[in-house]
């Protein structure tokens, strides 16, 4: 069911063979590597640049990959019954339902504001404002700023 | 199969229920032998551990869900140079944690193997990463705390937009009595007994307050103001020194003008309420591993390291799904 460690003694009498170790190390290694590919956006090789949407499909795919690493291999859950869907699907779905349900009242909140809220709030607009003070600044004196 | 696990006592006067084929008549003890059918395939803690983390789940999907949420929903959004936010040091914790995943994971296979000893020493190990983590999340805290980067008022000194409000706050807070001795204290230094940037700093820091004076003051000049006190230099412009642009409170770290960074408050807000969560999670999983740690590591106890070990990588999990959100996005 499993490789086999070089230092693997015990025999097997849990859920899944022992000797899984080298197993749990290639997920390690697995992860190490995921981990560094969620900054591949950010490498002069990454080919979209001007569309971030999918960097951060990229990098939601990364972590989803990781965290079904973790949950099967880790958690073990590879190895268990049929419980696991049980518990697992239900989550993931009202997860999802979760930032679906918000989106109308919490994600478009800014679709349509009071004039109150309109003085108020911080705008794109204002960005540009302060990063041309802080070139203006920086032109005027370069050595001092 | 047909060994019984619960024996229900019997009461004589009621005389003996039937219908059991491993029901024997015990004379004067009369018992009824069940066969005890688990539920689920897998022991009690390990199910109420899986049952507890499911709770911890749609805790942790309402956070991420609703940061997500306002994240995409927002006008503006501060840039991760905005407010001092490290992607380097969120990937280092990523990888510490991971790596205490993995000690763990090695701490069960032990205890499962009766090696106690190697078992004490990878969940020592476990321990110790999670304690990094923490310290390292402890370094990232100050650094925003240093700059003004709190969760709430009045601490924190975040405005969202460079306008007559904020120039009001700023003249307010050079007009505070404390502040004023202390300014005055300032003007009289010598310029020698000042290093090159204060000088810089105190000059800019006379043009900050005659601007926030001035009553004939324009839109612009707010943020001229702004960029004096805390400057947020588009990325790869602007001099740069310790990794970030310097500005008048760098100089003089006592007097906490108000910044503008817009969307700063919600980023803040955000930051702190998950990145804190999952710390507490962190504190707790620590704690239930120096508990462990004074328990004998063998099979008889590798139930409980486990559940332990399945709590730990459900912190790990969130902080898998954390890292990108907060600091790639």
């Amino acid at each position: 069911m499993s490789d086999h460690a070089a230092h693997d003694d015990a025999p097997a009498h849990d859920d899944h063979a022992h000797g899984g170790i080298g197993k749990y190390i290639a997920v390690f290694v697995a992860l190490c590597f995921l981990t560094t590919m969620s900054f591949l956006t950010y490498s002069p090789a990454w080919p979209w640049r001007d569309q971030p949407q999918v960097g951060w499909a990229f990098m939601m795919a990364v972590s989803c990959t990781k965290a079904m690493l973790v949950v099967l291999f880790f958690m073990h859950v590879w190895w268990e019954a049929n419980w696991k869907y049980v518990l697992t699907i239900p989550a993931a779905m009202m997860a999802l339902f979760m930032v679906i349900m918000l989106a109308p009242d919490i994600g478009m909140r800014n679709r349509m504001v009071s004039q109150e809220r309109a003085i108020h709030m911080a705008r794109p607009s204002d960005l540009l404002m302060l990063e041309r003070a802080s070139a203006d600044a920086a032109h005027a004196a370069p050595a001092a700023h | 199969m047909s060994s019984p696990a619960i024996s229900l006592p019997h009461d004589h006067d009621h005389g003996q229920a039937g219908g059991h084929d491993d029901g024997h008549d015990d004379g004067h003890q009369g018992h009824v032998h069940l066969q005890y059918q688990p539920g689920l395939p897998l022991s009690r803690g390990k199910l109420i551990m899986w049952l507890f983390l499911s709770t911890e789940i749609m805790f942790f999907a309402a956070l991420l869900g609703s940061y997500i949420v306002l994240r995409f929903g927002a006008a503006i959004w501060p840039k991760p140079h905005h407010v001092h936010l490290s992607e380097p040091i969120g990937a280092f914790n990523t990888f510490v944690l991971i790596c205490s995943s993995v000690t763990v994971v090695l701490a069960f296979e032990m205890a499962k193997s009766n090696k106690t000893g190697l078992a004490k020493l990878w969940m020592l190990l476990t321990l110790l990463l999670g304690t990094l983590f923490l310290g390292v999340k402890a370094y990232e805290y100050q650094a925003k705390f240093s700059h003004g980067i709190f969760p709430w008022a009045p601490h924190g000194l975040i405005h969202e937009r460079p306008d007559l409000y904020y120039g009001s706050a700023v003249r307010a807070r050079l007009g505070e009595p404390a502040i004023i001795d202390r300014l005055k204290e300032l003007d009289e230094t010598p310029a020698d007994k000042l290093g090159p940037e204060q000088q810089a700093a105190r000059s800019a820091l006379q043009q900050v307050r005659t601007m926030v004076a001035d009553p004939n003051q324009q839109a612009f000049d707010m943020a001229v103001v702004a960029d004096q006190i805390a400057p947020l230099p588009a990325e790869g412009t602007g001099s740069h020194s310790a990794g970030h642009a310097h500005g008048i409170n760098d100089a003089f770290p006592w007097l906490r003008l108000p910044i503008v960074i817009p969307g700063g408050n919600m980023w803040a807000s955000t930051y702190f309420l998950l990145t804190g969560f999952h710390a507490i999670h962190v504190i707790v999983g620590l704690i239930v591993f120096a508990v462990l740690l004074s328990y004998p590591l063998g099979r008889a106890n590798a139930g409980m390291i486990e559940s332990a070990g399945l709590y730990w990588h459900f912190v790990d999990l969130v902080w898998i799904f954390m890292f990108p959100l907060l600091y790639l996005f």
